[in-house]
């Protein structure tokens, strides 16, 4: 059989693409992994061919890598046994905008660039990561299960229901999305759970094994107007875990996130280098970053009353730690970070985290805010060993599901031109990530290297998902070699 | 009859010869007629003692009996709480694993969750966690059910408003796979910690539950961790003596109900979405008229007093009830303002609002499901969907249309809609729809509840479009199981094959209905069994 | 004659039982946590669902329908049970179902069908038959009576002291007349005809017997001309005030006397300000509802009548929740004496775990009375307390029983020798 005819026959002949300049664009991506090639790249045009597709790879046992971003980092697109690139960027309709329902419909091509223009007209937004690059898929990122950077919610997880292929090319749709008739039905897709099972789980941290996502409603929250932002400076990491835990637990605040000074200079500088030169000097070692806002009724009124809860936690908790309204000796005083939070990072800048040096190696974890200096004390003891400068070292805490627990991110920049630094960065990445394992971070995306540590530990869990895998794709088509399939 | 003595012994070598009975006297009193579904044909018909009961304290032990069960082949069937008739025994020698030895409770206060094990009832975990400034989501179905078996088959409460709805709280733990495989979820996959539920990659916590869970049927879950919530921290003090006991609400304004009566329903709808768009409140909920007429009744006697009558009849399309519960997380302040954007909302339509105890004894820390069988004698749910709030309002107003046809034997509520209520601050909404009937035998025409809920309803849920997952176990796998997804019935299927081919675990759920309906004569299963869903 | 211990009126309320468990743990609202979370104590012992009271009566149903027959289990099932009335109070919260007259009607019919009661329980009945008292003392029932008690001739009231302060707690009697003569109240006692009430028989289910008892005792009660009678053991309260009634099928109100134990007296005057203390006991206790005079000491209410279609009662019944026991009252009174810090255990009033004793249990399956008694010490010593006062014999002998047996340092006292150490 001939692939590439069988695929046009599906989405059109200029929708297949083999050229040896197209395929090496979709061999390497932004970060610390080697290239692979793809066989063949196919851009989905309309959510049917992704089934067709799918089901012919099926037939065929030949492994789809689906794509949805623009720009990948995490290295789970590369093709490393060739195959299919399922490029889905094209399929980048709202459906729905529902506002009474406070939901969105959206295809996976959207991205945050895109979705946050459009919803901000009806003064709503989906709550995003921290300043995700604007070429982000937006359902990627939730099925990635990125941290929103508002941790008020009880329930971390914008991302309601879908229409998923999966690997035996069977559509299905999940949660109350499954009833007869969808979407032309009273249920609109805004409950997560079912049919019978959490489907909407199994794809989740997938990287793209489980299936492919056709369309996905995701929960919409009103765009506040009314805005203001605190900066809690702290020298010592340890001072700053008591009024993580504290504050969000009393339901105040919107945004909410502690940075290190390198990070908070890459997000603030405006001229670089200088800026960053600057302010990663005068930064604190450690900011701490709350928003207070108005929902749409009585917003002063409810500003008020946080800001008040606020102050009186820091009477009867942390008295000696200053709430600034201002950041000094930043221009502006950082209160512009209010509008940054509510959109993706500029486009036309070169993304935050690739100011330094031009790339960024993320390592991140799910952990107890209170074991966050122990892990953050490792990492400098461990990071100048690869003769990593720590004043170079970027740190992100992002407090998840009112502090309960947090999402702790260790940022190493590279330039990505230097093969050497480069494999550098792979070994501190894998080696740390080790150090930390052993310490109890919980790593629940690992990738590339990560993977097999994570599931070498994780052994009974690692036996059953083999078996759950096999179940939903018998013959291991979906983005093989990732995880531990 | 019996288990082989050989499977016996070894169970009782693994946890004690105290713990384990083969006495028929005692099998009665697992034999089923309890809670959910209780006098349901499936309850009546398919029910059976149990050969042997087993009281395990550890997951090592239960491991050990399901990996007997598994060698030997012996239906089994996990008992938490016991408030559900699915959890009865319906295969002859089961063996029933009695879990309320397993009580171990641990708070973890900074991080906001409570490692259960399955013999701990909400009402001590809410005791807990109440105390420490948190709460967690007592189920509408009572304080007296294990927090895991909820948390991992049902979960639904008023209290989901703030909370979210169930899946989300479950967290990391340790799941005793149908052979007796120990399989470590969440956090604990790679640590002894269960304070997160995701394990690495694809998230295991799907197979684990859904809407709603597996029933048994999946092996025995035997340690959880569960979220709590922040709470306020001015506690509720409990006062009366029985019957009137009751939580009583601090002098300080931390937490207060609000009965609002709406003009109309429509009104009643629009008033809950403006709420959740606002982001106040803790709880909001629409109150049926039967409760209320519960409420102010003594005794059974009295509340038929009260609903026969016309102002009772009138009352369905008259008194629209809206009860918001407000809680000052923060600060008294909180509270202040959000009674002040209610206060706005509420004007918006003309609401009056009612006087209104400010205490609790339904859904914090009591709740009382046993008083849905205080007006029959007979109770069960038909409906339990969670979609938009306007889409479960619209399903109970079609279900009221349609009951007729089946009252009697189904009790006359007037055509009462249902009971409606906010989950996850508006965005979704629950409706549950009830009914009651007569269990004496002796009523004509008793078949017909066992049609109206077996077959009618989620037929009608599915040609409408509305999300009664609930039905995929209340119903046949053949009509419901068919409709949803679609297909999700293979999936069933697939995950039993895999992980239970023998089928020892909690069979035949979930394909009990079936098996009932098939040998009843009121049922035309090809209706269903031929019927093409994909075209809605 | 309606007979009130006859199982098949309660066919309804063993079918109706939803298994909700109300009658096991404590209630919700005052739910302490995992300990002491249970107030049923046989199913804290043995914990096997057919131990809690909705077990028995699905098991109790099962007989009736034939599915099973009389076993040795059977009777363990039937027997080791307080009647402690937890189950009873606890199902009317939510309910009104009857499990309590469930779980002696099934007593009563394994006497009748010569399966009950246990062999100790025969015992007792025959120390009863023959010598008047339980324990088959030989000796004169008056020997608790002192010199400096005054007990009239001719009163009002009937002091009716019970086999056990006649016999073993004699301390409790002579504190009732004491108290009794201090209040300035004129009592008499029943003389020689003075005799046990029968309410051991009563409860293991020999109906014959306990009614004749009955008669008797409301006979001699009769012929004294009194009207009221005043009991210091929560059992022989609730024998007359509840048992008598119900198994003559009538309404308390009807009986034609009064019943209040020494407590109800007392705290009226203190209450009043007629009777003080004068002296301080400086202890911290814990008090203890006897389940006999707490939730069942409502008098009984007699219902006859049908149920119709949605299991509606035509007459209403009026039931008996356990809401107007006897609980303030010994409340009252610990409440004004000086020095005594007085606390409540996790499980209180008509949740109040029973001391063990009761229900034949001490008789049949003592080990079970010790291990109850003994759970019960462990929520005194969990408040801190290092006493617990009750209003019954029977708990103070138990209690320090297994105080002793477990080294356990609490002392039991019975609330009479309080009031008389004080007053
Ligand atoms: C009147 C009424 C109203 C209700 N309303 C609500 C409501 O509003 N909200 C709500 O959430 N629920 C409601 N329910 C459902 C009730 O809460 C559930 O029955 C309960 O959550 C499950 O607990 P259970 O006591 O039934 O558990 P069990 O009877 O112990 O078990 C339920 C099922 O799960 C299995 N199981 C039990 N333990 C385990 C375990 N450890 N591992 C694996 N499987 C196990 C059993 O085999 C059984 O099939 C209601 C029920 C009734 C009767
Ligand atoms: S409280 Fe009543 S209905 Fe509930 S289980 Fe006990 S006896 Fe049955
Ligand atoms: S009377 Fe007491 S011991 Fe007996 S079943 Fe009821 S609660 Fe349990």
């Amino acid at each position: 059989m001939d692939l590439k005819n069988e695929l046009q026959k599906i989405v059109g002949a200029g929708n297949v693409l083999d050229s040896p300049e197209i395929l090496e664009e979709y061999s390497t991506d932004n970060g610390i992994y080697p290239p692979g090639m793809p066989t063949v790249v196919v851009k989905a045009g309309k959510s049917e061919d992704v089934a067709k597709v799918i089901n012919l790879a099926n037939k065929n046992s030949t492994p789809v890598i689906p794509v949805s971003s623009g720009v990948h980092f995490q290295g789970c697109t590369i093709p490393y046994q060739g195959g299919i690139v399922l490029d889905l960027s094209n399929l980048n309709k709202i459906l729905e905008i529902d506002p009474p329902n406070r939901r969105v419909r959206i295809e996976p091509g959207v991205t945050w660039g895109q979705i946050t223009d459009e919803l901000a007209k009806e003064n709503i937004r989906v709550i995003s990561p921290l300043l995700p690059h604007a070429d982000r898929s937006v359902i990627t990122d939730y099925l990635e299960r990125e941290a929103p950077v508002v941790p008020k919610y009880e329930f971390a997880e914008p991302l309601m229901t879908y229409e998923i292929v999966w690997p035996n090319g069977e559509v299905f749709r999940t949660g109350s999305a499954s009833v007869p008739g969808y979407p032309d039905s009273p249920a609109k897709g805004t409950n997560p759970a079912g049919p019978g099972l959490d489907f909407y789980r199994l794809p989740q941290g997938a990287q793209g094994t489980m299936g492919v996502i056709n369309w996905a409603n995701l929960k919409l929250e009103y765009l506040p107007k009314i805005n203001k932002i605190f900066f809690m400076p702290f020298e010592d990491i340890n001072a700053a875990i008591e009024p993580i835990y504290k504050i969000p637990r009393v339901h105040i605040g919107q945004e909410f996130f502690l940075l290190n000074h390198v990070d908070l200079a890459l997000i603030l500088a405006k001229q670089w280098p200088d800026d960053y030169d600057r302010l990663s000097d005068i930064l604190p070692s450690w900011t701490l970053i709350l928003t207070i806002s108005g929902p749409p009724r009585r917003p002063e009124e409810r500003i008020e009353y946080e800001k008040e809860a606020l102050f009186d936690l820091k009477k009867q908790y942390f008295q000696d730690m200053p709430i600034l309204e201002a950041l000094p000796g930043v221009p502006g005083g950082g209160r512009e970070l209010i509008h940054m939070l509510r959109k993706p990072w500029p486009k036309e800048e070169v993304y935050w985290k690739n100011r330094l040096s031009g790339a960024c190696q993320s390592l991140f974890f799910i952990a107890r805010p209170e074991d966050a200096p122990s892990f953050y004390e490792k990492v400098v003891d461990e990071a100048p060993k690869y003769g990593y400068p720590l004043e170079d070292l970027g740190v992100y805490l992002q407090p998840i599901e009112q502090s309960r627990v947090c999402h702790l991110e260790f940022n190493m920049f590279y330039d990505p031109d230097d093969p050497i630094e480069r494999e550098k960065i792979r070994i501190m990445n894998r080696e740390l990530a080790q150090d930390l394992l052993d310490m109890g971070a919980i790593f629940t995306r690992p990738y590339g290297d990560l993977a097999d540590m994570v599931y070498e530990k994780a052994t009974s869990y690692t036996t059953a998902l083999k078996r759950v895998k096999k179940m939903f794709d018998p013959n291991n088509i979906m983005n093989p070699g990732r995880l531990c399939f | 009859m019996g288990i082989p003595q050989e499977a016996y012994k070894a169970m009782e070598d693994i946890v004690g010869s105290q713990y384990i009975t083969d006495d028929q006297v005692i099998a009665q009193a697992y034999v089923g007629r309890l809670g959910h579904g209780k006098d349901t044909g499936i309850d009546l018909e398919m029910n059976v003692p149990p050969a042997v009961i087993v009281l395990p304290r550890t997951t090592k032990e239960v491991q050990g009996i399901l990996k007997i069960a598994h060698r030997y082949k012996i239906n089994y069937v996990p008992a938490s709480s016991f408030w559900i008739s699915h959890c009865a025994p319906k295969r002859p020698n089961s063996i029933v694993l009695d879990l309320k030895r397993m009580n171990d409770l641990e708070i973890d206060e900074e991080n906001m969750c409570a490692i259960c094990g399955p013999g701990v009832i909400f009402s001590q975990l809410q005791e807990e966690a109440i105390k420490r400034g948190m709460y967690t989501t007592t189920p509408g179905g009572g304080s007296q059910v294990s927090v895991v078996a909820n948390h991992i088959n049902w979960g639904l409460s008023p209290l989901n408003y703030r909370n979210g709805v169930p899946g989300r709280r479950v967290l990391g733990g340790e799941w005793v796979l149908p052979d007796g495989e120990l399989l470590r979820i969440g956090s604990m996959s790679t640590s002894d910690d269960p304070f997160w539920g995701e394990g690495p990659g694809p998230d295991l916590r799907g197979l684990l539950r859904g809407w709603i869970g597996w029933f048994g049927a999946m092996g025995v879950v035997t340690k959880l961790a569960v979220k709590l919530l922040p709470f306020h921290d001015e506690g509720l003090k409990p006062v009366g003596i029985s019957p009137h006991t009751t939580l009583q609400f601090p002098e300080k304004k931390r937490i207060r109900w609000y009965n609002f009566v709406m003009p109309t329903r429509e009104s009643l709808v629009e008033c809950m979405y403006d709420i959740g768009k606002a982001e106040i409140a803790a709880a909001l909920t629409k109150v049926p008229q039967q409760w209320r007429y519960i409420a102010k009744a003594g005794c059974r006697e009295d509340f038929w007093e009260g609903w026969n009558t016309n102002e009772a009849r009138k009352s369905i399309n008259n008194i629209h009830i809206c009860r918001v519960m407000l809680v000052g997380y923060a600060s008294e302040e909180q509270l202040e303002y959000e009674e002040r954007v209610l206060m706005d909302i509420m004007d918006s339509y003309g609401a009056k609002l009612g006087r209104t105890r400010q205490s609790d004894n339904s859904w914090i820390k009591n709740a009382d499901s046993a008083t849905m069988w205080m007006m029959t004698g007979a109770y069960t749910s038909v409906q339990v969907t969670v979609d938009t709030v306007d889409c479960g309002v619209k399903g109970g107003e079609g279900l009221a249309r349609e009951k007729p046809a089946f009252t009697p034997p189904l009790m006359d509520d007037y055509g009462e809609p249902g009971w409606f209520q906010v989950s996850e601050i508006g965005h979704m909404g629950y409706i549950e729809f009830l009914q009651y009937w007569d269990p004496n035998p002796n009523q004509e025409n008793l078949y017909k509840k066992d049609e109206w809920n077996y077959i009618k309803v989620p037929t009608l849920d599915a040609e409408w479009g509305m999300f009664n997952a609930f039905n995929m176990y209340a119903s046949p796998m053949n009509l419901t199981g068919k409709a949803y997804g679609p297909e999700c019935r293979k999936w069933f299927e697939k995950v039993k094959a895999e992980f239970d081919p023998d089928k020892i675990s909690n069979d035949p759920i979930p394909w009990d209905v079936d098996e009932y309906v098939d040998k009843v004569d009121w049922v035309n299963k090809e209706d269903y069994i031929n019927r093409d869903w994909s075209k809605g | 004659m309606k007979d009130n211990y006859d199982i098949n009126n309660y066919t309804y309320d063993m079918d109706r039982c939803i298994g909700c468990k109300g009658c096991v743990w404590v209630d919700h609202v005052y739910m302490p946590g995992v300990r002491y979370g249970v107030k049923c104590p046989s199913n804290a012992y043995k914990l096997f669902d057919g131990y809690a009271p909705m077990g028995r009566e699905k098991i109790g149903k099962a007989l009736l329908e034939g599915r099973i027959d009389y076993t040795p289990e059977y009777l363990d099932v039937m027997y080791m049970c307080q009647l402690c009335g937890a189950c009873d109070a606890g199902c009317k919260r939510n309910l009104d179902l009857e499990p309590l007259s469930v779980l002696e009607s099934l007593r009563v019919k394994a006497v009748k069908d010569g399966k009950g009661p246990m062999p100790a329980h025969k015992k007792v009945a025959q120390n009863i038959a023959e010598k008047g008292n339980r324990y088959g003392a030989a000796e004169k029932r008056s020997g608790w009576i002192t010199k400096d008690t005054k007990i009239s001739d001719k009163a009002d009231m009937v002091y009716f002291p019970g086999c056990s302060a006649s016999y073993v707690e004699k301390g409790i009697a002579q504190a009732t007349g004491k108290i009794l003569n201090k209040a300035g109240i004129n009592f008499m006692t029943l003389g020689d005809k003075d005799t046990c009430c029968g309410h051991p028989v009563a409860t293991s289910g020999m109906l014959d017997e306990a009614k004749a008892i009955a008669r008797k005792n409301i006979d001699i009660l009769k012929a004294t001309g009194a009207t009221t009678l005043v009991t210091s053991c929560a059992e022989c309260y609730n024998t007359w005030k509840v048992i008598y009634p119900k198994m003559l099928s009538k309404n308390f109100a009807d009986m034609g006397y009064q019943v209040i134990h020494l407590v109800e007296v007392v705290s009226k005057l203190v209450n009043e300000g007629k009777f003080t203390f004068s002296k301080p006991m400086n202890i911290r206790a814990a008090y203890h509802d006897p389940c006999r005079m707490a939730r069942q000491g409502e008098p009984w209410v007699e219902w006859e009548g049908t149920r119709g279609q949605w299991g509606i009662l035509t007459p209403k019944k009026e039931y008996r929740r356990g809401t107007f026991g006897v609980y303030q009252q010994p409340r009252d009174i610990l409440n004004k004496i000086q020095g005594l810090d007085l606390v409540e255990m996790p499980r209180m009033k008509e949740n109040a775990f029973c001391c063990g004793a009761g229900g034949g249990v001490m008789d049949a399956y003592p080990d079970f009375a010790m291990w109850a008694a003994t759970e019960r010490l462990t929520e005194v010593q969990s408040v801190a307390a290092e006493a617990v006062i009750s209003a019954c014999p029977y708990c103070k002998k138990v209690f320090n029983e297994a105080s002793k047996a477990n080294n356990m340092n609490i002392k039991a006292y019975d609330i009479t020798e309080i009031i008389l150490a004080c007053m």
